[in-house]
Parts: structure tokens; C-alpha cells; sequence
């Protein structure tokens, strides 16, 4: 299937690994991405500052995937795909707002669709493509592998707006990974947030969030923990050694994207996974893998 | 040419606090054929009816038009009343001036006003074209139906005994006691629930006349009120239930280990056993889902059969269908409780040692899985902390939005019985959002066990986990300390609430009986009705009904007992004579009406009409409830509703459209 | 007239609480009954002392004006769960973004990471500038070098309405 893509801010600017690691793996499914004409914010930050704006931003980057004439978007990020779909319900719900929301779009010679369908790396992996043909295409099972994973929280939050998983129990990225011969372990603080919100305004607190997890993950059994959020990689991977300096602990967690590790059960390079940019020590998973 | 008085109620400030009653009144007055037209504060009570009373014997009046509550209110007074000064009472009009005016547009007083003269014009022209009616007498089977045999079909069932009627009193389960059986004690007494249940369980099995039919359900229902024909499905216990002693050598011989429903799942017994320690009759049944005779091979097994001394095991029994005539029937079928892990932030169902009230009371009960010892399921230790969580399903929008009545008493319940159990060996912890203690002796009972030193913690949390070593801990934030508090526990107990059957949409499709928003069975009037369904006959009692206690279950029970003595007693009953009815010469008998009765009211005959055979409709009264769907379906206008032909109903359409005019004829 | 704090003298301001109410296009904020889930479960508690049920009930009785210039409203770390948790569907996450708005209305207290982004939409239409990466190995790389393609900023037009969509009143 050929679908648009809304990158947001984070990943084309920073976390180029996930981008570099959608983009090889897709294809391998049959699915060709098409980015938008514009490179723009989703709204996330706005919210806080002005709930209206946010919504107008989010519905822009719906007009921009219109101008693709494609009927489906995929939000690799947590944030931005909750912020999308919140102006999406917002809009039906409130025919006030929608219809400023139009006009304003309209401004600029652009055309509000309600009916894209929003998708996440989660849904698309787990729901379009299906576990099945994921295992098929697996060369390399990544047998022996334990990992804990980390869903996050704006893809399985609030289930009233249809969300990408349960939000309790969210089984997809478990599964996913399963697919790929390795094993998921537990942890009671599986659905802890990791606290990317707060380096707008509380960096200190947003760390000891991120390294209390960190931490408690580092006591597993497992040999790293697999996210599918740039925001979350950012504090679990990039600001890993901040994080640890925050709640006093040494860490040394391997930390990838799920599609980063997808890749490799298919046997893709890992230069072309973006595996260097990962700022933890991934080395010690990857060994792992090909031992 | 007639003669009408018309009344306005002011029904207290209800409805003289928004319309101008005497206004009304007044133009009442300039109606055609209004005689007199009057207005007083409550038309309901005695010296307003006498008002009426008196104007029908002085004034001669033969239309009696009342503009107060809405009908379902005082209809049945007021006809009364007329009745009682010499009236046909079919020839009172009732006007909605409350519940269609001044309830509705309580802050635009002006206009409501012009609406209540707009409604009276309307009353005052349908009056004008009500035909005087008689109610007809049908005769009635002098027994009752009971469906459901815990406390609540049981004390039902007793009271109608007693009064002399037959009753048959049908249970789903092998065992009558239902949900009081499984209970410890109860509150806020601490009775042993079992002592005082036991009698009441044997006196209903030996009662002279009450037939007790035990794992069986009802399966179909025909007829209607005074007149139903029920059948019910016996299903086989493959014991001879005339000769098995309840000894249990069979249950000791059978191989088949299965889980233990009476006792929440939390033990197994055997393939036949018998259903629980105090059961009524005390007869075994073997499961054919699990008996290895039963589900595979004739040749397999049989070890019961040749251990039972009394013979009494059957292999090849047949289930019964027993056909029974019954006047009215009471349901009794209880409710469930909420299955905590849709909750599943609370961890029930992923973690061992968090539990659920129900469970609780098995393990708290002598005659359960630990002999009433209080064990963790995980390890079978006594623990050292015990937190119990409130509202877990009730209150909440996203489960069950009402309150489920019976937890905060539940779980005061079970912490002084684990605290008296245990001593002072247990940290025991309350969280909650309100503790309702609202009965008689319940907050004594709540402040009893604040004298136990049980903790309450004015909070609910989030969520609950499990540490690697088994024990559970949860953060909560205590309102009255401000703290936020983390507790460690051996075992959680979650005051799960009681929700509705998962039997009651066959059940309510069965009987007719509607249910509510919130699932339970419906009552006629939330106030004045809480013991009779919306169709006629049927009554309601127990938790079935809305969750509740025993005290209100056991009062509820007596209440549908006399409720169906007042139905039934007479031997005949009244019916209401608006209902449908039949031009014969305009029927074509297409069997339209007949089609969509959502009654089944409506039958198709044939009869010999002019030398030839014609097939037409006809109405069984006592089943029409007069919704009017076959009238408006009709297409030769054969069938109508008495006192709402087109005539009647389109004259009323017309003076709604009149403009509301100061003059009219006398 | 009727209510007074007497800590702090203040009086309810309803007209700010109604305000709030039609902003968040329901009346769940009112069903509250101060279970207390929402703070026991609340992620910024323990480190930043948020407590959503108090600032729930603050907005219910009226006491608004003092949280726009506040700093809690500003430690909610919007993970959603007491969104998902309530049992009542008040949704303290979205009453506090609300009070957000309300601060940058009032030219309160706003933290100038939020205020940096408007700016930095506004400029380039993102709110991150593009960064060199060091990878484990010491290398420096960019979108150019790691053959990510070029997406264009947005057109001229975008500023314009941009602003106009920021005049837009929030309560």
C-alpha cells in the first residue's frame, strides 16, 4: 500500500535513526511511504499555549497528506499521533471549531479530509501487516534475545479517542517483537511514562522519570529495551547518561527503536539501521544477536 | 350536545408555580360545552374530589375534564372518584399539566400558560367523543411461578404457600440458597447467613405447596396475565433424585477433578458431587460436560454407579419438560458480580493474591476452600496486611455507572471478620472514596470497625503491582493525612459490585420484562411500583431487580407475594377496556396486526360470517396492552383502540391547531 | 458573596470556571467525586507534587484565578492516565491544559520552553532546529550525509494564519 507520512519535528530533525529504519523496512511489506510537501509541527507543543492553534495545526498536517490524494497516514510518533487524532475528534465534535479550522485552511488553499486514516509504526506492523507475514520475512530470528519494551503512553491513552492498543494491557509491541524470535519480559513498570514532556519546562524531573525506569529495567533479565517513540528513545537512549546522573545510578541499557531491531531479523545492514546514531550501548545487544 | 366540567390542579406550586392556573381556568370556561370550570390546589385529595363529585350530581355534568399530573399518576383515582358519583369513569379526560408543562418549561411561565390552555382545548374536544366503557372479568389460575430460588424466591415462595397458593419455585442451580449460601456472615449482625438461611431452605422443599424444581430453567412462556403457560426444562442430574441418600461415596470415587462454581473457582470437586455443603435437595448431579461416561464412551468409567449402595446413579436419564398454568409470576433470578479483571490496571485475574468480595466470603466460610481460615490464594499463608479497594465496576462511568449498594457493608464486614479471625496479627486498610453506611445498625457497625482497628484511607489507587517476591503494593493518596501513602499487602480484596445477570436478556425476553439503562429488570414506577414489572403479572424481587441487601431483598420478596395474592386471590381479575377491538365487517384478514403485536395479542380465526368462511382478527384481551400498532397498521381501519379511533385522536389534533381564542360557545 | 477562602481571602470566580466548562465542550469536570485515583496514580506526584483532584476541585468551587499563576499546572507530564482511570471522565489533563491557556492569555507564569516553540513555529514551522549527531563510533553525521531526503519548510503563506489561528481566544 502507498501511504503519506507526518514525520513531525523530533525524528527529521534529530532521531534520524527511526526515520533511516521506516524506511528500509517498509518496503520489505510492500509499503511505499510519501512524504508531505511541508516539513511542519504537529501541534504538541502549541496545546499548552493555545488549544486552538494546536488543533489547527494538526488538522494542517491532515490537508497536507490530502494533497497526496493517499487515504492513509502514518505518525511514527506517540505524541504526534495522539495530538492528529484528538483534532481529528475535536473536528467532528465540534462544529464551531471545525469550521474556523476550515476556514483557516482554506486561507492557504488547503483542504481539511476527515476521512485519513491515521495509523502509527504499531498498528501498521502489527494490524495491516500482520504477525504472520512479519514471521515469514524473518531471515535472522533473534533467538535468545530478552528485551523489555516500552509502548508509551500517547498511543495507548485514553481509550474513549481509539487509541493504537489496549491501555492496560497493551499486547502489539510484545507480539511484534515476538514475531522476531526473541523474548519479552515483564516489569510492573512497563507503563510508566518516560517523562519527555517535561524538558520543556522541568529537565531535572523528566530525567529522574526516565532514569527510574531505566533502572528498574537494568535489574531484568533482559538484554535492552525496544521503544517505538523518538521521544522516548531521546530521554531512554540520547539522555541516558543525564538520566543516570539525575537518580545516581550507572546505566547501561541497550536502547532501539523496534524497527531498528525489525531490520535486523531481516537481515538488513545495520549502518542503514541508523544502529550508530543509538547513543546507549547497543554494541552489547547486538553481539548478542550475532553470536 | 355536553355537559363538561373541567378541573385545574395546582397540584401545590408543581404546576401553579410556572402556569397561571386560574387563568386556565378561566378559559376553560369559554370553551364549547364547558359548564363549569374550576381550579383548586390538590385535585387528588379528598375535598377535590368531592369538588368533582359534588358538580357531577349538582351540574349534571357527563364529561369530566382534570388538567393535573400526568395520568400514570391519577388516573386511576379520579376514575374512581367519577365512578363513585354515578359517571361512566372512561368518560374522564386527564390533561398533562405537569410533566408536559410546568416540569418541562419550568422558566417560561408565559408561554407555559398558553400551552396548558392550548392542552385543555385539546382535552375539552376529545371529552366530547369518549364513549362510556365497562371493564370485562377474566378468570385466573390461583398459582404462582417463581423464578429463581435464593433468599428472595424463597421467601416469596413461602409467603404464597403459606396464603394457600401453589407455587412452583424454579432454580437454574442443582441447589435453591443462590447467592446468600455462599456468604459467611451477614451484616450488620454477623449472623451466620447459612443458619438463618438453612430453615428457611427446608421449610421451602417441604412446604405441602411448593413445587421445587431444581436445575432447571424456564424455556418458553405463553399466555398473560392470570392465564400463563410455562414450560420448563428439568435438566438430567443422572441420579435418581428418589433414591440418592446424599451419601457422597460416589464423589469419592470419581476420577474427574472440576472446578468448584459455588466455591468461586477457588477449589475443585468432582464430576458428580453435590453442590455444596448446605445444599437443598441434597442430591448429587453429575456435570456431562466432564463425566467421562457422559461425554465419551458408554463403557468408560462408572465408578460412582458401582459404589452408589442406593442405585441411584442413571446414566441414561432424559431431561423433562414440565408444562405448568400459572396466574402470575414473581422473578427472583438474582445478579452477579463484576468480573474485576475488565479492570485490568488492578491486577485480578494476572495476580493471585488479589481477590474479589465473593471470593473473599468462600474463603472466610467454614464450609469453604480453607475451612475459614483467611489464606492468601498464593502461598496459603495467613497474611500480614490485607487492603481492601472499593467501587471497583460501580460508580463508574466506564463500567457501571450506579452505586452497587452492598460494598461498603461488605467490606466492613469482611475486615472485622478478618480481623477477629486474625487479631492482631494484621495490618487491615480501607481505601475508599464514601463509605455509605445507610441502614438500620450500619454505621453502628461502621464505627465498630473503626474500633477494631481497621485503617481507612480516604482514596482510591491507580493501579496494583506485584513485586518479584509475590507481594502486592499499590500507591494511594490519603485524603485526610495528604499523604501519599504506599501499601504493602499479602492480599487485596476488591469490592467488586453487583451487576446484572448474564440470564437476564433471555430472561427478560422470556417474560417481557423490560430492563433498565443500568441493565436490571425494570420496575412499573420507580417510587410507587418498585415490586411489579411493566407487564401485567409479572413482579420483581431481589437484586434482579437492583442491587441491594437482604434486609431489603427478604422485604422486597414478601412485598411481590402480596403482590401477587392481590392479583390473584379473587380468582378472577378486571381488565382495562381500553384495548383493541375488531370491526369484523371491515376485516380483510391480511394478518398485518396480528404480524407486528409486540404482545402476541392478536390471533387470526376463522368463522362462518354470511354462509361463507372468513378468516379475521381477534384480540386476546388480557394480552393487549392498547400500544396502538396494529391500528395505525391496519389498512381497511378494522382494528382501533377503544376510546382512540381516528375521530377522537384527529379532533384533538384540530383544537391543537386552533388559535387559543378568548370566546365560545356555552 | 457566598464562599471565601479565608487563607487567602479569595472568593470563587465563576464566570472563569463557566468559562472553562464551554471550553472543555462538557460537564464531566463537574461530575467529579474526589476518589482521589487521578493523584494516587498521577505520575508528576511524587517528584513535582501535582495533585489532580485538588486542582479539579479548586476549578469546581470556582477558585480559578489563582492557578493560571501558579507553577503545578505547568509539572503535568500528560502521560494520560488519569484521562484513562477516571472513573467520572473529569479528565484533570485536559482542565489543566485549559488553565496553560489561560496563563498565556493572562501573560501569567509560562515557562519559556513553550513560548521558544511558538517562535519557532512560527520561523520555521518546526519546533526543533536540525541537529548534528555524534555516533557511538565519533562520527558527525546530518540528514545530508545519512541521505534522509529534503522536506521544505512551509510556504510563506503558512505565517500569516499561523498568527491568525494564535489570536484565536482560548477560553
Amino acid at each position: 500500500m502507498k501511504t503519506a507520512v507526518f514525520w513531525g519535528c523530533c525524528i527529521l530533525t534529530s532521531q534520524y535513526a527511526y526515520e533511516m529504519s521506516l524506511r528500509q523496512v517498509l518496503p520489505k511489506f510492500d509499503i511505499d511511504v510519501v512524504d508531505l510537501r511541508e516539513s511542519t509541527c504537529c501541534g504538541d507543543p502549541i496545546k499548552s499555549v493555545n488549544d486552538f492553534t494546536a488543533n489547527y495545526l494538526a488538522a494542517r498536517a491532515l490537508s497536507l497528506a490530502n494533497l497526496t490524494s493517499l487515504e492513509n497516514l502514518l505518525v511514527p510518533c506517540n505524541r504526534c499521533h495522539f495530538t492528529i487524532s484528538e483534532a481529528k475528534k475535536t473536528i467532528q465534535n465540534n462544529t464551531k471549531i471545525g469550521r474556523k479550522i476550515v476556514g483557516l485552511l482554506k486561507e492557504e488553499g488547503l483542504e481539511y479530509n476527515p476521512n485519513i486514516k491515521i495509523w502509527h509504526t504499531i498498528d501498521l506492523l502489527h494490524d495491516y501487516v500482520g504477525l504472520e507475514r512479519i514471521r515469514k520475512a524473518v531471515t535472522k530470528p533473534l533467538k535468545g534475545l530478552k528485551v523489555a519494551s516500552h509502548v508509551g503512553c500517547q498511543i495507548i491513552r485514553y481509550s474513549d479517542l481509539g487509541r493504537v492498543d489496549d491501555a492496560e494491557n497493551p499486547k502489539k509491541l510484545d507480539e511484534l517483537i515476538c514475531a522476531l524470535g526473541a523474548e519479552v519480559v515483564d516489569y510492573p513498570e512497563k507503563l510508566d511514562c518516560c517523562g519527555a514532556a517535561l524538558m520543556r519546562s522541568h529537565p531535572d524531573s523528566a530525567l529522574s522519570l526516565a532514569g527510574s525506569k531505566l533502572r528498574a529495567i537494568q535489574n531484568l533479565p533482559a538484554n535492552g529495551l525496544v521503544v517505538s517513540c523518538p521521544d522516548c528513545q531521546l530521554m531512554f537512549d540520547a539522555k541516558q547518561k543525564d538520566a543516570g546522573t539525575t537518580v545516581g545510578a550507572k546505566l547501561n541499557v541497550p536502547v532501539v527503536y523496534y524497527t531498528q531491531l525489525l531490520g535486523l531479523a531481516l537481515g538488513i545492514d545495520e549502518k542503514k539501521l541508523g544502529l550508530d546514531l543509538n547513543q546507549s550501548p547497543v554494541d552489547q545487544l547486538l553481539n548478542r544477536i550475532s553470536a | 350536545m355536553t355537559r363538561t366540567g373541567v378541573y385545574v390542579c395546582h397540584c401545590g406550586l408543581n404546576i401553579a408555580g410556572v402556569v397561571d392556573v386560574e387563568k386556565v381556568a378561566d378559559y376553560a370556561k369559554t370553551l364549547p360545552d364547558v359548564v363549569v370550570a374550576k381550579h383548586y390546589t390538590y385535585m387528588c385529595s379528598e375535598p377535590g374530589q368531592h369538588m368533582i363529585q359534588k358538580d357531577i350530581k349538582a351540574k349534571k355534568l357527563d364529561r369530566i375534564v382534570i388538567a393535573t399530573c400526568s395520568p400514570r399518576m391519577h388516573e386511576e383515582t379520579f376514575r374512581k372518584a367519577v365512578a363513585e358519583a354515578g359517571l361512566n369513569p372512561y368518560l374522564t379526560e386527564i390533561v398533562n399539566l405537569r410533566e408536559q408543562v410546568s416540569w418541562a418549561h419550568t422558566h417560561e411561565p408565559e408561554k407555559a400558560t398558553e400551552k396548558a390552555k392550548a392542552l385543555v382545548r385539546m382535552g375539552v374536544a376529545r371529552a366530547q367523543l369518549l364513549e362510556p366503557l365497562e371493564k370485562r372479568r377474566v378468570s385466573v389460575e390461583k398459582s404462582v411461578l417463581v423464578v429463581g430460588g435464593g433468599i428472595a424466591g424463597i421467601q416469596t415462595s413461602l409467603d404464597l404457600a403459606n396464603a394457600g397458593f401453589p407455587v412452583y419455585l424454579v432454580e437454574k442451580a442443582p441447589s435453591i440458597g443462590g447467592r446468600m449460601a455462599q456468604l459467611d456472615k451477614t451484616f450488620p449482625t454477623l449472623d451466620c447467613s447459612a443458619c438463618i438461611l438453612t430453615p428457611k431452605m427446608v421449610d421451602a422443599a417441604k412446604h405441602p405447596n411448593i413445587t421445587m424444581i431444581t436445575n432447571a430453567e424456564v424455556t418458553d412462556v405463553k399466555g398473560f396475565v392470570g392465564n400463563y403457560e410455562v414450560s420448563i426444562l428439568k435438566k438430567p442430574r443422572y441420579v435418581d433424585e428418589k433414591r440418592c441418600v446424599g451419601c457422597e461415596l460416589c464423589t469419592q470415587v470419581c476420577p474427574v477433578k472440576v472446578s468448584d462454581t459455588f466455591n468461586e473457582n477457588l477449589t475443585e470437586k468432582r464430576a458428580i458431587s453435590i453442590y455444596s455443603a448446605h445444599a437443598v435437595p441434597k442430591i448429587a448431579m453429575i456435570n456431562p460436560d466432564c463425566c467421562l461416561r457422559l461425554k465419551y464412551d458408554k463403557g468408560v468409567c462408572g465408578k460412582c454407579q458401582d459404589a452408589c449402595e442406593a442405585k441411584a446413579i442413571n446414566f441414561e436419564q432424559q431431561p423433562e419438560t414440565i408444562q405448568v398454568k400459572v396466574g402470575s409470576v414473581v422473578l427472583a433470578v438474582g445478579s452477579g458480580v463484576f468480573n474485576a479483571s475488565e479492570m485490568a490496571e488492578l491486577g485480578y485475574g494476572r495476580f493471585k493474591n488479589v481477590i474479589s468480595n465473593i471470593e473473599f466470603e468462600r474463603i472466610s466460610d467454614a464450609s469453604g476452600p480453607t475451612g475459614g481460615k483467611i489464606l492468601s490464594p498464593k502461598d496459603g499463608k495467613t497474611p500480614k496486611t490485607i487492603a481492601f479497594i472499593q467501587c471497583v465496576g460501580s460508580r463508574d462511568k466506564r463500567f457501571h455507572e450506579y452505586c452497587c449498594r452492598v460494598g461498603c457493608m461488605v467490606t466492613l464486614k469482611q475486615a472485622i471478620l478478618a480481623r477477629e479471625k486474625i487479631r492482631e496479627n494484621v495490618r487491615i486498610y480501607v481505601c475508599y472514596i464514601d463509605m455509605r453506611a445507610f441502614g438500620k445498625g450500619y454505621d453502628e457497625f461502621y464505627r465498630r470497625a473503626r474500633d477494631m482497628d481497621i485503617d481507612f484511607v480516604a482514596g482510591l489507587p491507580s493501579e496494583i503491582h506485584s513485586s518479584p517476591d509475590g507481594s502486592l503494593y499499590f500507591d494511594v493518596y490519603d485524603k485526610g493525612t495528604n499523604k501519599l501513602l504506599q501499601i504493602r499487602a499479602d492480599l487485596v480484596v476488591l469490592g467488586t459490585g453487583l451487576v446484572p445477570n448474564n440470564d437476564l436478556a433471555e430472561i427478560s425476553a422470556l417474560f417481557h420484562a423490560s430492563r433498565g439503562a443500568d441493565g436490571f429488570l425494570l420496575e412499573a414506577h420507580p417510587k410507587l411500583k418498585p415490586l411489579e414489572s411493566p407487564m401485567a403479572g409479572v413482579f420483581l424481587a431481589g437484586a434482579c431487580q437492583g442491587p441491594k441487601d437482604i434486609p431489603d431483598t427478604v422485604a422486597q420478596a414478601s412485598g411481590a407475594a402480596a403482590k401477587a395474592l392481590d392479583l390473584l386471590s379473587h380468582g378472577e381479575i378486571e381488565l382495562e377496556p381500553l384495548k383493541a377491538i375488531v370491526d369484523e365487517d371491515l376485516c380483510s384478514g391480511c394478518k398485518i396486526c396480528a404480524s407486528i403485536c409486540p404482545f402476541v395479542a392478536i390471533e387470526m380465526k376463522t368463522d362462518i360470517v354470511d354462509g361463507e368462511e372468513k378468516t379475521m382478527a381477534e384480540v386476546i384481551e388480557a394480552m393487549c396492552q392498547g400500544c396502538g400498532l396494529c391500528s395505525s397498521a391496519c389498512p381497511t381501519g378494522a382494528i382501533r383502540i377503544q376510546q382512540y379511533s381516528n375521530k377522537q385522536v384527529l379532533t384533538e389534533v384540530e383544537a391543537a391547531l386552533a388559535v387559543t381564542c378568548a370566546e365560545g360557545g356555552k | 458573596m457566598s464562599l471565601t477562602d479565608l487563607m487567602s481571602m479569595a472568593k470563587p470566580n465563576i464566570e472563569a470556571r463557566d468559562k472553562i466548562l464551554a471550553k472543555l465542550n462538557g460537564k464531566e469536570l463537574v461530575n467529579c467525586f474526589q476518589c482521589i485515583k487521578c493523584t494516587s496514580g498521577c505520575t508528576a506526584l511524587k517528584l513535582l507534587e501535582l495533585k489532580p483532584h485538588e486542582i479539579i476541585k479548586l476549578v469546581n468551587l470556582g477558585f480559578v484565578d489563582e492557578l493560571p499563576s501558579s507553577d503545578i499546572i505547568w509539572t503535568c507530564v500528560t502521560c494520560l492516565k488519569c484521562v484513562q482511570r477516571c472513573p467520572q471522565k473529569a479528565s484533570p489533563y485536559h482542565v489543566i491544559i485549559a488553565l496553560r491557556n489561560l496563563a498565556v492569555e493572562k501573560e501569567a507564569k509560562v515557562p519559556e520552553g513553550y513560548l521558544k516553540a511558538v517562535s519557532q513555529i512560527l520561523e520555521t514551522g518546526q519546533v526543533e532546529a536540525y541537529q548534528k549527531i555524534v555516533t557511538r563510533k565519533m562520527e558527525t553525521v546530518d540528514r545530508e550525509c545519512l541521505k534522509l531526503p529534503k522536506i521544505s519548510p512551509p510556504k510563506e503563506s503558512f505565517q500569516a494564519v499561523f498568527m491568525k489561528a494564535m489570536e484565536e481566544k482560548t477560553t
